[in-house]
C-alpha cells in the first residue's frame, strides 16, 4: 500500500475520532451544566473551563451581546478558524478520504460526505447557540454509521489496519486526557456533596461513552476509583484505554505479519510496553499525584506511539 | 386529440409549455413541430410528467452528485469552491444508424491520427510530401523534439481520446476537436447513467439502451496491452495531480474502477530508469502510467523545472521502454488547432479513405485571403488562439461586443497564425429542464474512443449543455451542465 495512503487513511480516521469525541464532550458538559445550574455558584466556568483545558484550547473571543457558553460551543462546534473543532475535524477527515476516494469503498466515501453537508447545514448550525444536542448527535452518529459501513464494505487487509490504528490511538489519548483533567475531584471531593460527585463522574464516563456499561459491570453508584479502572484497564469495553492499546497491538501485527514478541519494531515495543501496564495495573490506595504521574506518563507514550508510526511506515 | 392527452393537456402545457424553435437543429423535435421517431416514446413520458414531478426528480438528481461527491472545483481569488456538475434528467438519444456512422467515423479519425503521430516523430513523409506545412508541426508548441525516433510501445501515441462532436442546422456531425492530451469527463458520462437510473428508472422501459458500464474494464485492457514485456504481471497506476485538480473526482473514480493505484508524483521516483512507488512494505514497481498530468508537468528534468507534481527521471525511463505512458507524450501536435484543419488530408493521405465525419469549415488568417475574409466577418465567426483550451481566449462573434471585436483585430493583424476562425454553428438543441419547464438549450457531444489491440468507442458519451439560454458554451466551467446519453441497440428503435 502506498504510504501516502496509509497516511490518509489514518488522519481520516483519526480526525473523525476527534470529531466524535469532541461532540460527545460537548453535549455531556451541556447537559451537566443544566444539572449543576441550582446546586454550585458557578458551574458554567467550572465546567466548561475543564473541557477547555483538556483540550488544551484557550477560551474563545466572545461576540458582542453572545453568552460566554454560547461562544465556547460555537468555538468548540462550529468555528472553521479553530482547526480542534468538530466541523474542522470532519472537514479534514473528509479531505484526507477524499484524497484517497479511489482505496476506500464508495459507500464510506458518501457516509462521510453526507455527514459533512448534514453538518455544515445553516439550519441544524443555527440550533447550536440554544442546545447544541442535535449537532452533536447528528456527528457521532454520523461517525458511528461510517464506521460499520467501513465494517462491512471495505477489505479487512492493510489499509482496514490503518484506520483501526487511528481510530483507537486517538481514542486512547482523549480517554488519558479526559481522566488526567478530573483527578483533581478525586481529592478535591471531600467538600462536594455525593450526589454532585456522582454526577461529575457520571460525566467523565458519559464523555466515554461508557455510563451505561459501567453501570451495567459494577451495579452501583459511580465511584471514582471504579470509574479509572473501568476507563483505564477494562478488557473488553471498546472505550477502555488497554481495549484500545490491544486493538492497536492487533493491526500492527496484522500489518506486520510479526508476532508481537518477535517484532524488533520499537512500535510494537513502546505499545507492548504500555498494554502490560495496564494489564497488571494496581489501582488500589493510588492517590491524586500517582494516578496523575501515571496518565501523563501513558499519555507520552500514546503520543511516542503516533510518532513510531510514521518513522515506521513513513507516514507524512 | 386523443381522450388521453386531453386530459394530460394542461401538464403538458406547463412542462413543453411553448417549446421554441430556433434556427439550430433541435434533437427531438423536427421541423414540423412532432417529435422525431426515436424520440416519441420518451416526448409521450414527459408530457405525462407533471413540472412539480420533475422538479422533484432534478432535485433528486443534485442531491445524489452532491452526494458522491461528484464535483468539480472552480478556483477563483485563491479560493477553491466545490460545484456540483449539474445533469438534466432528460436524456438525449441517438439511433443506433446514427451512432453506426459516428462510431466508424471516429475509429478512422484516431488512425489517421495515431499515424501522424507515428510519421511526424519518425520519417515526416507528410511534411515532406506537402500535406500538411512542416512549419506549422517543427514550430507548434506542442510537439516535442525530445521525441524524435523514440519508438513508443505497439506504435500508440493517442491511447485514449475524446472528441468533441457537434450537429449542424442540418443535423450532420462535424467534428469540432480531437481532445488527445489528457481528455476528461468520461466518469461523468458513467456517473449520469447511474444517476438516471436511480431518479428516472421508467425512462429506460421504453427504450434499448446501450450500457456504458464497460469502459473501465476496456481502458484496464488498453494499459495492460501497452505494459513493457518485460512484465509478466504488469502493475499500473494513474498519475494524478492531487485533490485539488478539477478533474480529480474522475481520477480517482476510474483508479477504484480499474482497482488500481492512485499515484501523485510525490508518491513515485525513478532508479536507474525503472520507476517505483513508495509503499508501506517499500518500493514496488510501476510498468504502466495512466498519466493525467500534462507533458509539461510530467518530468521536471526535462520538462518545466518547477513542477512539482511531476517525477524526475520519468521521461528518461519511458524512452528506455521500461515504463509505458498512457497517452504517450507529444501527442499534443494532433490536437493543436493549428493542425485540426489538415485531419481530413491526414485520412485521405495514411489511409486512403475519405473522412466520414467532417470537420466545422476553417480559415486560416495566416493566409492573406483568409484573413481579409475572417477580419470582414468578426461578427459572424468564432475565432479561437491555438494553443488555449477549455473554451478561455476565444470570441464568440454573435455576441461580442465591438471592443472585443477590436482587440481581436488588433491580435489577429498582429499575429495571424495563432488563430484559426469557424463560422458561428448554432450547435444542436435538445429540451432541457429550466426554471419548471423545458427550453432548448445548445449542446455537444464527447465521445470517448480507446485505442489498444483494437479501437473501440463506449456508446454514447459526454452530452454537455450550455445552459444560459443561447448560450454556445458547454464547458463546465463556464456554465454547462451534462446530460445522459443513450445510444439505441441496433433494429429495435
Amino acid at each position: 500500500m502506498l504510504s501516502r495512503v496509509a497516511d490518509a487513511l489514518f488522519w481520516m480516521s483519526r480526525y473523525l475520532e476527534r470529531a466524535d469525541h469532541l461532540a460527545r464532550a460537548v453535549d455531556v458538559t451541556f447537559h451537566l451544566d443544566l444539572d449543576l445550574h441550582g446546586v454550585l455558584s458557578n458551574p458554567v466556568e467550572l465546567e466548561w473551563n475543564a473541557l477547555l483545558s483538556l483540550l488544551r484550547q484557550q477560551r474563545p473571543p466572545v461576540a458582542e451581546g453572545e453568552h460566554p457558553v454560547a461562544a465556547v460551543q460555537r468555538w468548540l462546534l462550529l468555528d472553521a478558524s479553530n482547526p480542534g473543532s468538530v466541523m474542522a475535524c470532519v472537514n479534514r477527515s473528509r479531505n484526507n478520504a477524499r484524497s484517497i476516494r479511489g482505496s476506500i469503498s464508495p459507500p464510506m466515501w458518501r457516509e462521510l460526505n453526507k455527514l459533512y453537508w448534514r453538518l455544515a447545514d445553516p439550519a441544524i448550525q443555527g440550533r447550536v447557540a440554544e442546545s447544541p444536542h442535535d449537532f452533536c448527535q447528528e456527528a457521532q452518529m454520523g461517525v458511528l454509521l461510517f464506521h460499520g459501513v467501513c465494517e462491512a464494505t471495505l477489505t479487512h487487509d492493510e489499509g482496514w489496519h490503518f484506520i483501526q490504528l487511528g481510530r483507537h490511538l486517538e481514542r486512547a489519548d482523549k480517554i488519558l486526557r479526559t481522566l488526567d483533567s478530573k483527578f483533581g475531584l478525586l481529592e478535591g471531593g471531600d467538600g462536594a456533596d455525593l450526589p454532585i460527585r456522582a454526577l461529575q463522574w457520571g460525566a467523565v464516563l458519559r464523555n466515554c461513552a461508557a455510563y451505561e456499561a459501567y453501570q451495567r459491570l459494577y451495579i452501583s453508584r459511580v465511584e471514582p476509583e471504579r470509574v479509572i479502572e473501568f476507563l483505564l484497564v477494562n478488557a473488553d469495553f471498546p472505550h477502555s484505554v488497554r481495549f484500545c492499546l490491544a486493538r492497536i497491538m492487533h493491526s500492527l501485527t496484522e500489518i506486520s505479519g510479526r508476532l508481537p514478541d518477535r517484532s524488533e519494531d520499537e512500535v510494537v515495543r513502546t505499545v507492548g510496553r504500555l498494554l502490560n501496564d495496564l494489564v497488571y495495573f494496581d489501582g488500589h490506595g493510588l492517590d491524586g499525584d500517582r494516578l496523575h504521574a501515571f496518565l501523563g506518563d501513558a499519555l507520552a507514550r500514546t503520543a511516542r506511539i503516533g510518532h513510531l508510526l510514521h518513522d515506521q511506515y513513513a507516514l507524512h | 386529440m386523443t381522450p388521453d392527452s386531453a386530459v394530460l393537456g394542461d401538464s403538458e402545457a406547463a412542462l413543453f409549455g411553448a417549446y421554441e424553435l430556433g434556427a439550430a437543429y433541435d434533437e427531438m423535435i423536427g421541423g414540423d413541430g412532432t417529435p422525431r421517431p426515436h424520440y416519441s416514446p420518451l416526448h409521450r413520458r414527459l408530457r405525462q410528467t407533471s413540472p412539480d414531478d420533475f422538479r422533484r426528480r432534478k432535485a433528486m438528481t443534485d442531491l445524489s452528485m452532491r452526494q458522491d461527491g461528484v464535483g468539480f472545483t472552480v478556483y477563483r481569488a485563491d479560493e477553491g469552491i466545490e460545484r456540483v456538475w449539474p445533469m438534466d434528467p432528460v436524456p438525449r438519444i441517438i439511433p443506433a444508424a446514427e451512432w453506426r456512422q459516428v462510431e466508424s467515423g471516429l475509429v478512422q479519425r484516431i488512425n489517421a491520427l495515431n499515424l501522424f503521430l507515428w510519421d511526424v516523430y519518425h520519417e515526416q513523409h507528410i511534411l515532406r510530401d506537402g500535406v500538411v506545412p512542416a512549419r506549422l508541426i517543427l514550430q507548434g508548441g506542442s510537439f516535442r523534439r525530445e521525441f524524435v525516433g523514440v519508438d513508443v510501445p505497439r506504435k500508440i501515441y493517442i491511447h485514449i481520446c475524446g472528441t468533441d462532436l457537434i450537429r449542424a442546422a442540418d443535423g450532420e456531425y462535424l467534428v469540432l476537436e480531437d481532445n488527445a492530451r489528457t481528455p476528461s469527463g468520461v466518469s461523468y458520462m458513467l456517473q449520469n447513467r447511474q444517476v438516471l437510473k436511480r431518479v428516472f428508472p421508467a425512462l429506460f422501459n421504453d427504450y434499448d439502451v446501450l450500457p456504458n458500464d464497460d469502459y473501465p474494464a476496456a481502458l484496464l485492457d488498453v494499459l495492460q496491452y501497452i505494459a513493457p514485456e518485460s512484465a509478466s504481471q504488469p502493475t499500473a497506476v494513474l498519475l494524478s495531480p492531487g485533490m485539488y485538480n478539477s478533474a480529480y473526482f474522475e481520477h480517482s473514480f476510474l483508479a477504484q474502477r480499474m482497482g488500481i493505484e492512485l499515484v501523485e508524483g510525490r508518491d513515485l521516483f525513478v532508479d536507474g530508469n525503472r520507476v517505483s512507488m513508495r509503499t508501506t512494505r517499500g518500493r514496488q514497481r510501476v510498468d504502466v502510467i495512466y498519466r493525467r498530468i500534462d507533458d509539461d508537468f510530467l518530468d521536471p528534468l526535462t520538462f518545466r523545472p518547477d513542477s512539482a507534481l511531476g517525477v524526475p527521471g520519468l521521461v528518461n525511463a519511458y524512452r528506455a521502454g521500461s515504463v509505458a505512458l498512457a497517452n504517450s507524450i507529444g501527442t499534443g501536435i494532433a490536437d493543436d488547432k493549428g493542425v485540426y484543419p489538415f485531419v481530413p488530408d491526414m485520412i485521405r493521405y495514411y489511409l486512403e479513405q475519405d473522412p466520414i465525419l467532417n470537420n466545422v469549415e476553417t480559415f486560416r488568417p495566416e493566409i492573406p485571403a483568409h484573413l481579409s475574409h475572417v477580419l470582414a466577418n468578426l461578427e459572424h465567426l468564432v475565432v479561437k488562439r491555438v494553443n488555449e483550451s477549455g473554451g478561455y481566449g476565444m470570441l464568440v462573434g454573435p455576441a461580442s461586443t465591438r471592443e472585443q471585436r477590436e482587440e481581436f483585430r488588433r491580435a489577429l493583424q498582429a499575429n495571424p497564425r495563432d488563430f484559426i476562425a469557424q463560422p458561428t454553428i448554432q450547435l444542436s438543441t435538445h429540451p432541457t429542464f429550466v426554471d419548471g419547464r423545458l427550453e432548448g438549450r445548445h449542446l455537444d457531444l464527447r465521445p470517448f474512443i480507446l485505442c489498444g489491440e483494437r479501437v473501440t468507442v463506449t456508446p454514447g458519451g459526454l452530452t454537455r449543455v450550455a445552459l444560459p439560454k443561447g448560450s454556445l458554451v458547454v464547458n463546465s466551467s463556464q456554465g454547462g451542465g451534462s446530460k445522459d446519453t443513450w445510444v439505441l441497440a441496433e433494429g429495435r428503435s
